[in-house]
């Protein structure tokens, strides 16, 4: 636990900030050049396939996202350090970010190839699920006036969401299943080209740092808001140990 | 044989110690630095002006309330780690009287003794005692707040606990209801266990105590 | 010299304590007839309301009766367990709860039994109802109240776990349900599939769904066991 604190105390120390934003520019510089010029357009889909290199990464950092608040909370519950829910709440509002760009863009994505917005395609939907639970996360978190209760409840139904997730999946799957209508993504076929691959795994690169960007800057808001409260308090107060570093 | 009566014996002489206790509602700090001690067998009144933290207080020492900062062990055992052994052995009064509307004044009694392997035995000598006997089959819904505190200080009589606590118990109550947490009080001090309580209502007579004054969510001063 | 006090009070073993926690659930409703008194006359609005807008044409509800069923059971569950906590915040008996040496974990299962209950009843009287309005042929009926008996368990154990959120000071209206309705997604799926082949006669494939069902009730009663007491303690 501590080794993984003083890792993330390192990544948001100020020069680890500005070391992340740059690489995660870079590689979404080097992604984009990747996906939009040097990887071919797809034989049956054309051009529109090149959704995939966003969207793809996008729904893997929403299952990110949502893994992280998922470990944050049960650390927050098992060592009641403000830290893990600080951690879990930002990763939920960025997740929820990426949650809504993935199906956004598979929406986007299935229009001109189904000839629909939105198929009921097992992936998609039970993403579209998960962002119904991000957001109900983050409605219980604005609801909770005191701080230790709205951190244990989050921490709740991060837990109890994420355990859900692979159920949800798993019954979305086989309802589908009834109906065999093809997927959008082919990743993993045979089909798939080695530069398609490549510009695949960059997009996920480029999106992870993104997320790990963000995640910094998020944190060090929370700091910074955490601070602004202290100050107010301390006439009252006087110095009150910082809860975490 | 209860299998925690031994570590009882560990609870010394002190049954409430709070050190350096601080509890935060998001910006708004109810209590302060607060230091306190009772020792076992002391009745103690916590005085002050409403919003001082004098409920706060309590409902920490009853666990009902965890503290932002600080520490604490009550009746010998810690307050964050140990919090059911603390529940076993003390009991909160409050003007709510955690009672359920539709079940009967021995209904409700019934289930709490079935609920912490009490012997269901004591409940109408509490109910008597505190002149609830004859209405012990009627619906919590229709009494009033004097009826129902006087039940749930049968409750408390019939759980006998180590710790006494009260947040302004006498709140909307008539005199037969003031005079039933008096008696509660009254016996507790004399049995030794230790009371806590938090009044604006002078305290039962002929029971010697110790006053605290609270205010701005500190601990003022003592009074005499 | 003070004498010491004598300790009465222990605890009572974790299923008994469920069971009284249950069995004063159950007493509390019987008794004030809240959940039954309003779901039942809610049921029975719904499932009529349904038969205006699809029908008046059988097949159509024929074909949509199981799923209404369970979206009728769903909203049910949602009422039924915010009625079971709102008896304990009446009088703050739910602090109480907390205040008690009761394993909180108790607590969610003794309320989720009762919650469980109290819906199988209300199933039974909708299923009457949707056979009569909606023409639809009880079929195999061991799959079809198998589906419903695992069903009102995994929606009873979701909403008697995040039942304590709806009952918090500055909870909207909506918090509760946006909360649960998501998370039960599987059983609404699993239900209706499961229903739908019990009543036309392929009860065999039923058993797919019915073990998903099994297992969506295992893992949200094992996990609710595990957090419940977070939510109660502050």
């Amino acid at each position: 636990m501590d080794v993984a604190a003083r890792g993330l105390g390192k990544a948001t120390s100020r020069s680890g900030e500005r070391a992340l934003g740059v690489a995660a520019l870079v590689a979404v510089v080097v992604s984009a050049i990747l996906s939009l010029v040097v990887a071919p357009p797809d034989a049956v889909q054309g051009e529109v396939q090149r959704l995939m290199y966003v969207h793809v990464p996008a729904a893997w950092l929403a299952y990110l996202s949502f893994f992280v608040v998922f470990v944050a909370s049960v650390a927050y519950l098992k060592t009641h350090r403000i830290r893990w829910d600080r951690i879990a709440a930002a990763s939920a509002e960025i997740g929820v970010l990426f949650t809504a760009l993935a199906i956004a863009l598979g929406a986007l994505w299935g229009k001109p190839i189904w000839g629909t917005w939105w198929t009921w395609d097992p992936r998609l939907t039970t993403t579209a699920m998960l962002l119904l639970i991000y957001l109900a996360y983050l409605a219980v978190r604005r609801v909770v006036d005191n701080p230790s209760r709205r951190a244990r409840w989050a921490a709740v139904i991060g837990i109890v969401g994420f355990v859900d997730v692979p159920i949800v999946h798993l019954s979305v799957v086989w309802w589908r299943s009834l109906h065999q209508q093809a997927t959008l993504l082919r990743v993993g076929g045979p089909e798939i080209h080695g530069s398609m691959l490549v510009a695949l795994l960059s997009g996920v690169v480029a999106f992870t740092l993104v997320y790990a960007y963000l995640m910094t800057l998020r944190l060090r808001v929370g700091r910074l808001e955490e601070r602004s409260v202290r100050e107010a308090l301390s006439p009252q107060v006087g110095e009150l140990e910082e809860a975490d570093a | 044989m209860h299998p925690s009566s031994e570590t009882s014996v560990r609870a010394a002489t002190v049954a409430i110690e709070l050190r350096g206790v601080t509890r935060l509602f998001g910006t708004i700090p109810a209590i302060v630095r607060a230091n306190l001690r009772v020792e076992r067998g002391e009745v103690v009144v916590l005085r002050g002006p409403n919003g001082a933290g004098k409920t706060t207080l309590l409902r920490i020492a009853a666990t009902a309330l965890s503290p932002t900062y600080g520490r604490g062990s009550i009746l010998g055992f810690d307050l964050e780690r140990e919090r059911e052994e603390i529940r076993l052995r003390s009991d909160l009064l409050s003007h709510r009287t955690r009672l359920y509307e539709d079940l009967g004044a021995a209904e409700n009694l019934a289930f709490w003794c079935r609920l912490l392997g009490l012997d269901a035995a004591g409940i109408d000598a509490a109910l008597e005692r505190v002149g609830m006997l004859e209405v012990a089959g009627e619906r919590v819904r229709g009494f009033s707040q004097g009826m129902r505190q006087r039940i749930a200080v049968a409750r408390t009589i019939i759980r006998r606990p180590d710790l006494l606590l009260l947040d302004e118990p006498y709140t909307g109550l008539d005199a037969e209801a003031r005079h039933a947490v008096d008696d509660l009080i009254r016996e507790a001090a004399r049995d030794g266990r230790t009371v806590l309580m938090a009044t604006h209502h002078p305290a039962p007579e002929a029971v010697a105590h110790r006053e605290l004054h609270v205010d701005g969510g500190r601990i003022v001063r003592e009074a005499p | 010299m003070t004498a010491r006090a004598e300790h009465v009070a222990s605890s009572a073993p974790f299923l008994r304590q469920a069971m009284a926690i249950a069995a004063k659930d159950l007493r509390i409703e019987v008794r004030g007839r809240h959940a039954l008194g309003t779901l039942l006359p809610f049921a029975a609005t719904l499932l009529v309301s349904f038969g205006f807008a699809f029908g008046p044409g059988r097949d159509v509800l024929e074909r949509t009766a199981p799923g209404l069923l369970w979206m009728a059971t769903l909203f049910a569950a949602v009422m039924a367990a915010r009625r079971s906590y709102q008896a304990e915040t009446e009088d703050d008996a739910l602090e109480g709860l907390l205040l008690a040496p009761v394993d909180k974990a108790a607590v969610f299962l003794g309320k989720a039994v009762a919650v469980t209950l109290e819906l199988l009843v209300l199933v039974i009287a909708v299923l009457l109802m949707v056979v009569v309005l909606f023409d639809l042929s009880p079929g195999n009926p061991f799959a079809l109240l198998g589906a419903f008996a695992l069903g009102t368990v995994g929606l009873a154990a979701v909403g008697g776990l995040f039942g304590v959120v709806a009952e918090a000071e500055r909870t909207r209206e909506a918090v509760f349900p946006m909360l649960v309705l998501p998370l039960v997604t599987p059983v609404l799926i699993a239900g209706v599939r499961a229903t739908d082949l019990a009543t036309t006669g392929q009860a065999g494939e039923a058993a797919q769904w019915l073990g998903l069902l099994l297992a969506f009730d295992i893992v949200f009663v094992s996990v609710g066991i595990l957090v419940f007491g977070h939510l109660m303690e502050d």
